[in-house]
């Protein structure tokens, strides 16, 4: 059987010697998106950070591929084949459009592809990654990512300050580049967007995942994804103050919504 | 006094080498580098030592300069792997503590101001041309082309090539740079090494005329720093025109009698007239903008 493009196992991640993601266990398959949602805090973009190598992963095991990298430099994660788009627009601000592409682009990363995606990009190759609206450094971005012919591409809240109109634009493209067979992990705020273009999702809470299952099970559930967001019923007047789920003494990780 | 301004161009332009290696060391890895002229001056002495044995002159340079590329490459190797997440000041604070420890080495086996002057081949010392009474030397030409020649190379390879293009991103977002597969210790040590190659070879040219002495070609690092600071850590041109300047400046108190005791105070002066001007726009800067 082929292993999955990403796989953790039990991952825990510090942030400056802090614990903050503990025992997470997650796939993604190749041709798919998975949905990685939280409220703020949750430890989302630690644990992209900690796949990436950004962050220390104090346990568990990151496969890429079937092959472990969470003891690997990032540098050697991307070469190994993992793309990351990390949050707000992280563009080389005094390279061109094009120079942003080539310091990426490995293997068969094609420039053409990701004009064909993004022509507006096309038409500004020679300007300055720092001149170009913020959805054209998303694009800038993403385009990056898409050079390095990775096998695994992380986006963490790519529609940060972006107009919704260019989020939709953008969600497209994440649904095309799991169309190439690129496994997209995808970190959003607008969780229903994310729903929308993602085959299966996990709710983190407190750093640990409270939810597994497919897409379709949560979109368009306000009410469940604020009781998975932070564990209260909305209806009884907002998160309760333990943040325990309803019921319970049991431990978040071996609720009965994980799956 | 106008042949001791034009002979002071010789030192100028090795001036603006060590500075543009401050700059490039600060712009492209983050380290305001104090142990740069001792690694050097290191490299300066393996070559003059081999020499005194007989050995051939570009021999003995290359030995010199592989050298204190290997040096050089082995700090920055330290400072990636112990010190990469540390603040700059802290790394800074490393290489102060470097240039002290290879300083006691490089006078300890070489000797000091007095005891350890060496001659260092001087092929560029004749005259080339005289204009009247003003005497230009084959080392004035030699040292500006050496400088913009370095300087146009490095601003061609940062800019130019695929190389150039990943140094540039590595210095300006570091994480990134990683996460797109840039392997930036490697490129980091890369840098280190190149650096402490070109310092050896500036410090090669003007050690003539500073006399040859190893803490006196150790202690160049107050007038690269000067220079650096002319060009704001950032500007290749500017630094190439403010080590033109200091190697003028220090070539005139040179033919001063009166100051001429006080010429190793100029780099100072520069130091403390810039940090005095900035920050003068800086409060002019702050008041307006409440």
């Amino acid at each position: 059987m082929e292993a999955p493009a990403l796989a953790l196992e039990g991952v825990a991640v510090d942030r400056a010697e802090v614990p903050v993601v503990h025992d997470v266990a997650l796939e993604a398959a190749r041709g798919e998106v998975t949905v990685v949602l939280g409220a703020n805090g949750a430890g989302k973009t630690t644990l992209m950070d900690g796949i990436a190598g950004l962050a220390q992963v104090k346990s568990g095991t990151v496969r890429l591929a079937g092959t472990a990298v969470e003891k690997l430099a990032p540098y050697k994660r991307a070469r190994a084949g993992l793309g990351y788009v990390e949050q707000a627009r992280t563009t080389f601000r005094t390279l061109t459009v094009e120079q942003n592409l080539l310091v990426s682009q490995r293997g068969d990363g094609d420039l053409a592809t990701v004009y064909r995606l993004f022509p507006e990009l096309d038409k500004r190759r020679g300007l300055q990654a720092g001149h170009l609206s913020g959805g054209e450094q998303q694009m800038v971005v993403l385009g990056r990512a898409l050079v390095s012919a990775p096998k695994v591409v992380l986006i963490d809240e790519m529609s940060l300050g972006l107009a919704p109109l260019v989020v939709r634009r953008l969600m497209t493209t994440v649904g095309e580049l799991a169309g190439m067979g690129i496994a997209v992990v995808l970190i959003e705020q607008f969780a229903n967007l994310a729903l929308d273009v993602g085959t299966s999702a996990h709710v983190l809470r407190k750093g640990r995942i409270v939810f597994s299952g497919p897409c379709a099970e949560l979109r368009g559930d306000e009410r469940r994804l604020h009781r998975l967001y932070f564990g209260g019923a909305p209806s009884a007047g907002g998160p309760r103050s333990d943040g325990a789920e309803p019921g319970g003494a049991t431990p978040p990780a071996a609720e009965s919504e994980a799956r | 006094m106008v042949n001791s301004v034009i002979a002071g161009l010789t030192s100028g332009g090795g001036y603006a080498l060590l500075g543009l290696c401050v700059v490039l060391t600060y712009r492209l890895v983050a380290v305001v580098n104090f142990a740069l002229t001792a690694v050097g001056a290191l490299g300066a002495f393996v070559m003059v030592s081999l020499t005194d044995r007989g050995v051939n002159a570009l021999l003995a340079l290359l030995a010199g300069v592989v050298f204190a590329a290997a040096l050089s490459a082995l700090l920055g190797a330290a400072l990636v792997r112990w010190f990469a997440g540390h603040k700059e000041g802290t790394k800074a604070a490393v290489t102060v503590a470097i240039f002290v420890a290879l300083t006691a080495v490089g006078v300890r086996l070489f000797g000091g101001n007095s005891t350890g002057a060496h001659r260092f081949p001087n092929p560029f010392g004749a005259p080339l041309f005289t204009v009247g009474d003003v005497v230009v030397p084959q080392s004035v030409p030699v040292s500006l082309a050496f400088a913009l020649l370095i300087t146009v190379a490095v601003g061609l390879l940062l800019t130019r090539t695929r190389i150039g293009l990943k140094l540039q991103a590595l210095s300006e977002r570091p994480g990134t740079a990683e996460v797109v597969g840039i392997p930036a210790p490697r490129l980091a040590v890369g840098v280190w090494a190149g650096v402490g190659a070109v310092t050896t070879m500036v410090v090669v040219l003007v050690a003539p005329r500073l006399g040859g002495d190893f803490s006196t070609l150790s202690g160049l690092i107050s007038t690269a720093l000067a220079v650096a600071m002319v060009g704001a850590f950032r500007s290749l041109p500017l630094t190439l025109a403010g080590g033109l300047i200091l190697g003028c400046l220090e070539g005139l108190s040179s033919s001063l009698d009166a100051i001429q005791k006080y010429q190793g105070v100029v780099p100072f002066l520069v130091i403390l007239v810039l940090l005095w001007w900035r920050s003068r726009r800086e409060v002019w800067d702050t008041e307006h903008g409440r």
